[in-house]
């Protein structure tokens, strides 16, 4: 069974462990394109992106999203997930290490549980931001 | 002739388009994300984690907007906006419930608000496409905000 973090002893600012993610590939952006259905060219074809005025084909901010949705499903379980909200601010390339951060901002109990929201930013080796943002999770009640 | 989006489409609403989900449409998404998460792969694994089927991953919205079933691009398209000059600025998803293979989902793209704004690189238009997602009984389980740039 996955270990996920235990929401009830963090406090507001506290991190939540970081998720990096492997080097991006052409291939992956390829895979990505294929899997999600965006054939936007800029994506996958280095021509199509300099006509564009690129320097190269850049990675689908969705992807960079998934790492995201990954990070948050592997912190808490993937139905907590109540809202994720993501701003764009930077593009990423093939070769970039992207790492998922976040941290608590409010916790608060609820009726149905303990409500809590965490910023979220994904960042690239050199710390350039690549999306920043919020998610907010519902953990129940533990039966126990 | 400069290209831009047109501000008479506020409130526009796209056809619906239907989304059948596949359980191996989710396995491609998070084969390429790189996510390990077995609930999405492995029925039993998930069923173990308590989900009645290999659950959606959270980005899994994005299927329905895009080229394969025509959203994003129709969108463009009907708002006439430029492919190339286009990024995405911001997206957000709101889960209201769960997603499993074989559901089939009716989503609905609104054309929300066109702004126009001034920024260091030169005037953009903010296009904001909001998306409802309902299932087969006619539950609403998702609903996507996508904040569209367009470089003029």
């Amino acid at each position: 069974m996955q270990s996920f973090v235990d929401f009830e002893r963090l406090e507001i600012g506290d991190p939540l462990p970081p998720l990096t993610k492997p080097p991006i590939t052409k291939v992956q952006l390829v895979r990505y394109a294929g899997a999600s259905g965006d054939f936007n060219p800029i994506h996958t074809d280095d021509e199509a992106a300099r006509r564009a005025g690129l320097k190269g084909v850049i990675a689908h901010g969705l992807l960079v999203m998934g790492f995201v949705g990954e990070a948050v499903a592997a912190w808490a379980p993937r139905r907590c997930l109540k809202r994720l909200g993501v701003r764009f601010s930077g593009m990423t390339f093939p070769g970039d290490i992207i790492t998922v951060g976040a941290k608590v901002e409010a916790k608060e109990r609820v009726e149905s549980g303990l409500k809590i929201v965490c910023g979220v930013s994904a960042a690239d080796q050199d710390g350039g931001i690549k999306l920043s943002g919020h998610f907010e999770l519902l953990i129940p009640h533990s039966r126990a | 002739m400069r290209i831009m989006a047109d501000r008479g489409k506020v409130g526009l609403r796209l056809p619906p388009i239907t989304l059948k989900v596949e359980g191996v449409k989710i396995k491609e998404l998070v084969e390429a994300i790189g996510d390990p998460n077995p609930i999405y792969r492995d029925r039993e694994a998930a069923i173990a984690h308590g989900y009645r089927d290999t659950p959606c991953p959270p980005t899994f919205g994005t299927l329905a907007m895009q080229e394969f079933c025509g959203g994003y691009f129709r969108a463009f398209e009907a708002l006439g906006i430029s492919l190339s000059k286009v990024l995405h600025g911001e997206e957000e998803y709101e889960y209201l419930g769960e997603i499993y293979p074989g559901d089939v989902l009716t989503c609905s793209m609104t054309v929300d608000s066109i702004a126009e704004k001034q920024t260091k690189t030169g005037l953009m238009d903010l296009v904001t496409l909001r998306t409802v997602f309902t299932n087969q009984e006619g539950r609403e389980v998702l609903r996507a905000r996508s904040l569209i740039i367009e470089r003029k």
